[in-house]
């Protein structure tokens, strides 16, 4: 197809504003799925996806269109998530397209990702097609938020498109005006081949399949393609499009969007961000890459079965394919043995990821709790990083230690005004401004310890702004804080895997509720167990866990031994679920307790 | 003695030809508020249906048995005293008909002291009932309207006096400990009250907190306290005391008894011993396989109707009742053997026993599992290495018997 009747474009909102639920009616409207094949959010096919009714992962599609103007149009789209810990594969899905389809929900009006979405958008110099969706509820108001996107966004009220993605309603125009306003790929079919690899996923059959936008030239299915970072050369062993499903064709050419099966086995050689070229007469310089996603948020992965270590890491290599922002490295726990500090957008990522360990690699976790990473300048002048409490050094070779930052956006009704300040103060966060937005919503901006809004900060805003503010976050500085490493002592012993990094102000309430938390996990043993908490050599808080005195059956009737049988069974299987710290059994969720401090229990 | 394994195969090892029989009776007056036994309220009108089941059932055992000499019969429940004495007596009958009973066979009745008359005792003595445990529970009336029992401690004594009056030579109460709001003061109480009948055993079970029961719904709602399990222990060690001073011997996890009180069937299964269980849902082990029988008394009779015609089989031909058959491995005899064992209190296991039973040294076959218990303080080795629970393992047990599934 000639690049003048080419379309790339994505579509970007935040969360729940409809965009999956748009893709459907376009890929219906275009005949790209059939009647039959259709279900609600179909581009969304991973199982969590679905059973969460979130995107997690953007995904790539061509359609035909036919427009009003009588032309067929080869239409790429790229559906991306909303959740702000998946703004990278937003910003990535950005890159591989012209324009974008930004998605304002009728109801809610502009939020928080709406406009980190709109920036990186216009960072990237698309085209926007702005479109007020979910008109056919009762509280829509699309005239009001068109009228908001003219006035924060800049966009023409008038040229703001109002439709129903559930029932189809102006739809269309939609299609139509992506034809119209977004501007064809202007790639130079004749220069040397360069194509941008912006995902990858897996397949046990076909290897690596890197999805590629290609920028000049072609790539034909015979030739000897070349890596550009990494020099490795491959045939490819299929190239196709996205029709939904992976559909093999002979070439994919300036312009166009499609995928290389590799063949390869790991991601080491084929790095999302990197570039294709040919192996013989090659580009000179490769396509501006990404930049690697910065994990802001590390925990501790560990096998509940120290035989599953492999596995592990195999499992981790393999979602790393489907996912270029997750980072691992090997980790040893005294507690924990062997295992891998992993690195994550957010704790949503995080949540997302041994999800999908546990279920699609049926592995049994251990998690430590999240993390933050901290700089350390020693006595002697060096700048350490650390992203695992455990690796904090000595006090007495300390000379600083850097906390990061970060610069927060609320979007809310002015009514929560009060308790989002009370939230976000109570965290150790500093009032930055305030604006309205119009005569009831308002725009809170602060700064804010990252540690703090980890630690189901976002939960806590929901709930007392009962579901209505929403929340966009960027790093902002690392600054030098009174922090301390509060240590966790199981019968004595300093275990590595519940240490946390505190502000020394907070240690001794966060002591307290650690130790009060964990003598209620950790289950009563054949002997007594302290537990206590301590900063350097100073005991905070202590409880202990009173040794266990009973552990008999009931009256079972008539010798029935096997029931009494499938309940030690039980009491084993049980048993063999808890980690051993020295001779105490710790049950796995102990070594997430930090997360939950700040409830009220 | 000694030549059991003619009569069940060697997976027993080398065991006295014995049987015990265990007929159970799942019909209750009304349910009791901690009760997951399998029992049934409001169904008198099934009884006769369900002793002719229970007949046939044992007619159909019997045949596919060696004619092995039965030592003990126990009637549970349920509440067995709910039958009719010639509804009794004809279950008894067929049974000595049915089985080889030994001359000085053990047959007990469990029975709940309401409404029960110097009558039927003088009638079950007479029908060859030489022990009855009473269902006593408690002697406190706030314990006793918690649970939903439908009797008083006015009904328990005139039980035990009737009891003795008819001459029944062996007497067990139950009590339970453990109990929601239940304080020492309050279980010494009761202990006491049950001394002062002086029975020939006592049987006192720590209450376990059941799904599905009315005490587990009360607790979940909060309108009863959970049981405490420090308290319970307290009382445990309470009666322990209690008891000894009294001159019971504690001869099992919750059992003690007067001299030669100890309850024969209940030893012979802790000693791992084949016995068959006859009725709804009751569990049995012969043959090398344990088995239980079908749940709903309406199943259990149908299916047993339907075996007897020859319509139906099962494949364990015992148990012709069975809903689920487990054939038992050597390992697993041994296992069972030594979690039953040590139930035992003062018998517990004896490797030298153990080893002319099975031809099997306990020590290699489970070496570090005892010394790991040993070195707890579970366990404990007395003359000739034979091993038991300590006090504390008593307590503790399910920590010392989970070592060895
Ligand atoms: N009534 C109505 N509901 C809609 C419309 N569009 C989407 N929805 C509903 O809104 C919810 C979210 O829709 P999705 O399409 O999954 O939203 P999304 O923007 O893709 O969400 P993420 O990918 O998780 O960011 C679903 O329950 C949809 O059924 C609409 O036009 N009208
Ligand atoms: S009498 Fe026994 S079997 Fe019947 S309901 Fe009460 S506890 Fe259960
Ligand atoms: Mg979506």
């Amino acid at each position: 197809m000639d690049q003048s009747h080419i379309r790339n474009f994505c579509i970007i909102a935040h969360i729940d504003h409809g965009k999956s639920t748009l893709a459907d009616r376009m890929l219906q409207l275009t005949g790209t799925i059939s009647e039959r094949d259709m279900q609600a959010q179909v581009l969304d096919d991973m199982e969590l996806e679905r059973e969460r009714g979130v995107t997690i992962k953007a995904s790539a599609v061509r359609m035909q269109y036919t427009a009003a103007d009588g032309e067929t149009y080869e239409m790429n789209l790229i559906d991306t998530p909303g959740h702000v810990d998946f703004a990278y594969e937003v910003s990535r899905a950005l890159q591989a397209c012209e324009g974008a389809v930004l998605v304002v929900d009728a109801t809610q009006g502009i939020e928080a990702q709406t406009l980190a979405n709109l920036y990186m958008a216009l960072e990237h110099d698309l085209e926007l097609v702005a479109v007020v969706n979910k008109i056919d509820l009762p509280a829509a108001q699309p005239d009001e938020v068109a009228q908001e996107i003219e006035d924060l966004i800049g966009l023409d009220a008038a040229d703001v498109l109002q439709v129903s993605a559930k029932t189809g309603e102006n739809v269309p125009q939609v299609l139509e005006a992506i034809v119209r306003r977004i501007p064809p790929p202007k790639g130079d079919r004749a220069a040397p081949t360069r194509a941008l690899i912006f995902d990858s996923h897996y397949d046990s059959y076909k290897g690596v399949i890197a999805y590629v936008r290609v920028f000049d030239g072609v790539i034909r299915r015979t030739d000897t393609l070349r890596m550009m970072s990494t020099d490795t050369e491959l045939e490819p062993v299929e190239i196709g499009i996205f029709n939904p499903h992976m559909q093999p064709t002979d070439s994919l050419s300036a312009g166009e969007v499609g995928y290389i099966a590799t063949g390869l086995k790991t991601v080491r050689e084929c790095r999302v961000g990197d570039t294709v070229t040919l192996a013989e007469g090659g580009a000179p310089e490769p396509l501006p890459g990404y930049k690697q996603a910065k994990p802001m948020v590390f925990a501790g992965f560990y096998p509940a079965d120290n035989d599953d270590y492999d596995a592990l890491r195999d499992a981790l290599e393999k979602l790393q394919l489907n996912d270029a922002s997750l980072v691992f490295e090997p980790e040893t726990s005294q507690a924990l043995n062997f295992g891998f500090r992993v690195g994550f957008l957010g704790l949503f990522h995080m949540e997302i990821i041994q999800e999908r360990l546990e279920r699609e690699y049926g592995l049994d976790l251990v998690a430590t709790s999240p993390s933050v990473e901290y700089q350390v300048v020693l006595r002697n002048g060096d700048v350490i990083v650390i992203t695992s409490p455990a690796d904090l050094p000595d006090e007495s070779e300390i000379a600083e230690i850097r906390e990061p930052w970060m610069f927060i956006e609320i979007f809310s009704p002015e009514e929560y005004i009060g308790a989002i300040m009370e939230l976000v103060t109570g965290r150790r966060g500093e009032y930055v401004s305030m604006e309205y937005l119009d005569a009831k919503r308002v725009l809170l901006k602060y700064r804010i310890p990252l540690a703090e809004l980890i630690v189901d900060f976002y939960d806590r805003l929901k709930s007392v702004t009962r579901g209505y503010a929403s929340l966009d976050y960027h790093f902002d500085s690392y600054r030098p804080e009174r922090l301390v490493k509060l240590d966790v002592l199981v019968n004595k012993q300093p275990v590595d895997a519940l240490a946390m990094i505190v502000h020394e102000d907070e240690a001794y309430r966060k002591g307290q509720k650690l130790v009060s938390r964990l003598k209620r996990l950790i289950p009563r043993q054949l002997f007594e167990v302290p537990i206590q908490a301590a900063v350097g050599k100073r005991v905070i808080s202590r409880a202990n866990v009173k040794a266990l005195r009973k552990d008999v059956l009931a009256k079972c009737y008539g010798g029935d031994v096997t029931r009494k049988k499938k309940l030690l069974e039980k009491q084993k299987k049980g048993k063999k679920r808890l980690k051993m710290i020295g001779n105490v059994e710790v049950p796995q969720e102990a070594f997430m307790a930090v997360l939950r401090l700040n409830d009220d229990d | 003695m000694g030549n059991g394994e003619a009569f069940f195969g060697t997976l027993y090892g080398n065991i006295p030809a014995e049987l015990a029989l265990y007929i159970h009776i799942p019909f209750c007056e009304a349910r009791c508020s901690y009760c997951a036994f399998n029992t049934y309220v409001g169904q008198r009108a099934r009884v006769p249906a369900y002793v002719r089941a229970l007949q046939a059932e044992m007619r159909l055992a019997a045949e596919a048995l060696p004619r092995v000499p039965v030592s003990s019969v126990y009637f549970g429940g349920g509440t067995p005293s709910l039958l009719a004495v010639d509804e009794l007596g004809a279950l008894l009958e067929t049974c000595a008909d049915a089985f080889v009973l030994i001359p000085d066979v053990e047959i007990t009745l469990e029975a709940n002291p309401e409404r029960l008359s110097p009558r039927d005792f003088r009638a079950w003595r007479a029908l060859g009932f030489n022990r009855v445990s009473l269902g006593m529970q408690s002697a406190r009336e706030d314990e006793l309207r918690l649970f939903r029992r439908t009797h008083t401690l006015a009904d328990v004594r005139a039980a035990v006096e009737a009891a003795r009056a008819a001459g029944i030579p062996s007497l067990n109460l139950d009590l339970i400990y453990g109990v929601p709001r239940q304080t020492p003061a309050a279980w010494r109480e009761s202990v006491q009250a049950a001394l002062a009948l002086a029975p020939d055993h006592l049987s006192l079970y720590s209450l376990g907190v059941e799904e599905k029961t009315l005490l587990h719904k009360q607790i979940a709602r909060g309108r009863v306290p959970p049981p405490d399990p420090d308290l319970a222990a307290d009382m445990y060690e309470l009666a322990e005391e209690l008891l000894a001073r009294a001159g019971y011997r504690h001869y099992e996890i919750s059992n003690w008894a007067r001299d030669g009180h100890a309850c024969r069937h209940n030893v012979h299964v802790w000693r791992n011993r084949p016995y068959l269980g006859l009725g709804a849902g009751a569990h049995g082990n012969v043959a090398g396989a344990r088995y239980a029988n079908l749940r709903r008394p309406s199943d259990y009779i149908a299916r047993v109707a339907a075996v007897a015609a020859g319509d139906a089989r099962s494949t364990l031909l015992a148990a012709p009742a069975a809903e689920e058959i487990a054939a038992l491995t050597p390992a697993d005899v041994y296992a069972e053997t030594v979690i039953l064992g040590l139930r035992l209190t003062e018998e517990g296991i004896a490797p030298c026993a153990f080893a002319a039973r099975f031809g099997r040294d306990l020590w290699t076959l489970y070496g570090a599992q005892l010394r790991r218990l040993l070195a707890w303080g579970l366990l404990e080795q007395s003359d000739k290495g034979r091993l038991r629970l300590t006090p504390r393992g008593r307590l503790l047990a399910n920590r010392v018997f989970v070592e060895f599934v």
